[in-house]
């Protein structure tokens, strides 16, 4: 029982240095030329409608494969070319592309809001017509109702999306380049996970060199994978769903539910086996201990915590026999889970307070010990920006936002947005950013914030629930920016090639989600996850956006002291226990975060976890093994996105066609 | 600091089962708990980080 203590800091460190396989480069070149540039844009757009589409049929988007094709692709070019790929070119080319395959999904709310308007629970709760006219258009208006987002209808909510985006981008790009500046180049905060990224871009560029490497082969079996396993799961029901009124389903999307098969020794258990068997290629990322207790944290749940304590001393009193997951999620949900998993966030705060002020005053010691300390003078050629210049863009950014935000809210209290933006983002951020910094995750988080401050407002009305408040983070921003110092990839060929695709993907994205929303009502049998989980979204939506209602709604009815406390005293005792018996922190995130979740959503995760553990390491070692990691993944993506594509492309070919009845 | 920082968790622990078991689960006293546990956890991560600055990182390359 000799165990050594580790703090939690040098825990994920370690975690961390498994991969990093380079140190990074300190010459700096511009990334943007016109062949990424339109390399991004052909790869990204191409991309895009089959990621959308995918979202809505499995609940995966596969948007992860798209930057690793262009990547894939582009050195492949290159090497036919007798050229070669620099690293800050594929590094760009990694950020535009994924920002060009995520553009349709930046208006997936206008379609949830368009379903959310008209669904009976909306009608129930009384909120579907007090929902503002900047999210959505009212719920019997043509543009609704024929499923057009280019008509006029919806104007004002994407006229105020866009002020929004054009005004976050500005906050965004200058309080995290500040925030860089501070951590990275002033205190010298050494950004543990920052390697990892920038590693799969310059490991890539490698290969334009002559031969051929490993990497191409373990993209290649990635990729057909995955293109097997996406025909299976997502092109027989979409390709049949184009054909027959009902799809056929090889594997049920999403889940097999074995919660009625579990009910006669597990009442109120849940397991619902998601079918989705890509997510084993988290397993093999994610952290062995965390994936493994998670696990078992939530067996027990299911089998032991929920049926032979909670139910038996009818804490969970709404369950009766014959309900599927989703009704017995929502009823212990409502009986206790829901308590007990506030209480569950807020011992993550207290934990991550914990762990993270003590770094403070330790970061302070060692440097007077050290007697140095980092210069605010830049790198020479990095391409900076001055930071009076980003000071007042950020001013103006966030002036602008607050303003939009009481236009857009005009009787909730100015005071608190304010606050908001001007006391507690900064501080947030900063926090943030010290913690990635240190140890590459984020620590400070207050958990309910908005729900504190409407309580505290005592401003009653529904549409500050749609309203953005300006409490933000751009703390894990700064990481980024770390790894374009890494990859050398100057700052300012950065922001050019992110305001120059940013029109671009505007407008593309918005044609592309409108023809994805006229082949079908968006949730119906051809889109099965979105029609499985919108419905119980709804209810959800519906009881938190009603819970500070008259101070008597059914969700604040739900919320007891007893329970939040249990889970938050709970939780803070494991962790106690845990580091009382100097066993690994990253058992807590998984204990906790399994503790009340279902097991079944788990099982892909947990096989992946364990094959990685104890075959893929031991055969090919572990620095290979995490070498091959994100190559594999993106293999596998790219053969799902390419199922996806030409299953979408296939469907908006077949509803194109008019069949004529002669 | 250590003894006492493993204390005051197990104080609080035990505090916290009490709470559960005989005193019906009552917020007050499961809060009291909390408090104490939170004590002990912000003493642990203070000594934690501050007993030796020299000491990083080469720890913890096994811990699967």
């Amino acid at each position: 029982m000799a165990r050594e203590r580790v703090s939690q800091a040098d825990e994920w460190q370690a975690w961390a240095q498994r991969y990093d396989i380079e140190g990074g480069i300190r010459t700096f070149e511009s990334g943007l030329t016109v062949k990424v540039f339109v390399g991004a844009l052909f790869v990204g757009l191409l991309m895009m409608p089959g990621s959308i589409y995918l979202g809505y049929v499995s609940g995966e988007s596969g948007a992860g494969a798209a930057p690793w094709v262009a990547v894939i692709l582009f050195t492949e070019l290159a090497r036919r070319s007798f050229t070669t790929a620099r690293r800050q070119e594929l590094y760009m080319l990694l950020g535009l592309t994924g920002a060009a395959v995520g553009s349709g999904m930046q208006y997936r709310s206008f379609i949830w809001y368009a379903y959310f308007i008209n669904t009976p629970q909306a009608a129930s709760y009384e909120i579907a017509d007090k929902i503002p006219a900047w999210v959505v258009p009212a719920g019997d208006s043509v543009g609704v109702l024929t499923r057009s987002l280019l008509h006029p209808d919806w104007m004002l909510p994407i006229g105020v999306y866009l002020a929004g985006k054009l005004l976050g981008t500005l906050r965004s790009v200058s309080a995290q380049y500040i925030l860089f500046r501070l951590t990275a180049d002033l205190e010298r905060l050494p950004y543990p996970m920052a390697p990892i990224t920038a590693q799969g871009a310059t490991a890539l560029a490698e290969t334009t060199g002559k031969e051929e490497t490993w990497r191409w082969r373990v993209f290649s079996i990635g990729s057909m994978a995955g293109l097997i396993w996406g025909f299976l799961y997502i092109g027989v029901p979409s390709l049949t769903g184009v054909m027959m009124s009902t799809p056929i389903q090889i594997l049920k999307i999403p889940w097999i539910d074995f919660t009625q098969s579990i009910e006669g020794f597990a009442p109120t258990g849940v397991f619902a086996l998601r079918t989705d068997f890509g997510q084993m290629l988290f397993g093999f990322v994610l952290p062995f201990p965390i994936v493994m207790t998670e696990f078992i944290a939530a067996m027990a749940t299911q089998f032991v915590l929920n049926p032979q304590i909670l139910y038996r001393f009818e804490i969970l009193h709404q369950w009766k026999p014959g309900l599927d997951v989703r009704a017995v999620g929502l009823y212990n949900g409502l009986d206790f889970w829901m308590s007990a998993g506030m209480g569950k966030s807020f011992s993550f705060a207290i934990v991550g307070m914990a762990a993270s002020i003590p770094m403070l005053f330790k970061m302070r010691r060692s440097k007077k010990t050290a007697g140095e300390r980092g210069t605010f003078a830049p790198p020479p050629n990095r391409g900076d920006f001055p930071i009076w210049l980003m000071g007042l863009l950020w001013l103006v950014g966030m002036g602008g936002f607050v303003w939009l935000i009481h236009w857009m809210v005009p009787n909730f209290p100015l005071s608190f947005l304010l606050g908001f933006a001007f006391l507690y983002t900064p501080l947030n951020s900063y926090i943030t950013a010290r913690t990635f910094g240190v140890l590459g995750r984020d620590l400070f988080d207050i958990p309910y914030l908005h729900e504190i401050t409407f309580i505290l407002s005592r401003y009653e009305e529904v549409d500050i629930w749609f309203a953005p408040l300006p409490d933000e983070d751009y703390g894990r921003g700064t990481q980024s920016w770390r790894v374009l110092e890494l990859t050398g990839t100057t700052f300012t060929s950065n922001l050019a090639g992110t305001l120059l695709i940013m029109p671009i993907l505007i407008v593309s994205g918005i044609v592309v989600m409108h023809f994805i929303w006229k082949i079908a009502p968006i949730p119906s049998a051809q889109y099965p996850y979105a029609q499985m989980m919108w419905p119980i979204n709804a209810t959800n939506e519906c009881l938190w956006k009603t819970s500070l209602r008259d101070g008597n709604s059914q969700m604040l009815q739900a919320i007891r002291g007893d329970y939040v406390a249990a889970g938050f005293t709970g939780s803070l005792a494991i962790y106690g226990m845990l580091w009382y018996f100097k066993l690994p922190s990253m058992w807590f995130y998984g204990i906790v975060g399994g503790i009340g979740a279902d097991p079944g959503s788990m099982v892909a995760r947990l096989l992946g976890a364990i094959i990685g553990r104890f075959y893929m390491i031991k055969r090919f070692g572990m620095k290979r093994w995490y070498m091959f990691n994100p190559v594999l993944a993106a293999g596998f993506a790219c053969g799902v996105g390419l199922i996806g594509m030409g299953t979408v492309a296939i469907a908006l070919v077949s509803k194109a066609v008019i069949v004529k009845p002669f | 600091m250590e003894r006492v920082s493993g204390f005051i968790i197990i104080l609080g622990t035990l505090l916290w089962l009490f709470s559960i078991i005989f005193l019906e689960g009552r917020w007050q006293w499961q809060m009291f708990a909390a408090l104490v546990l939170t004590i002990g956890i912000f003493c642990a991560h203070f000594w934690e980080e501050l007993r030796n600055t020299d000491s990083s990182g080469e720890s913890g390359d096994g811990q699967e």
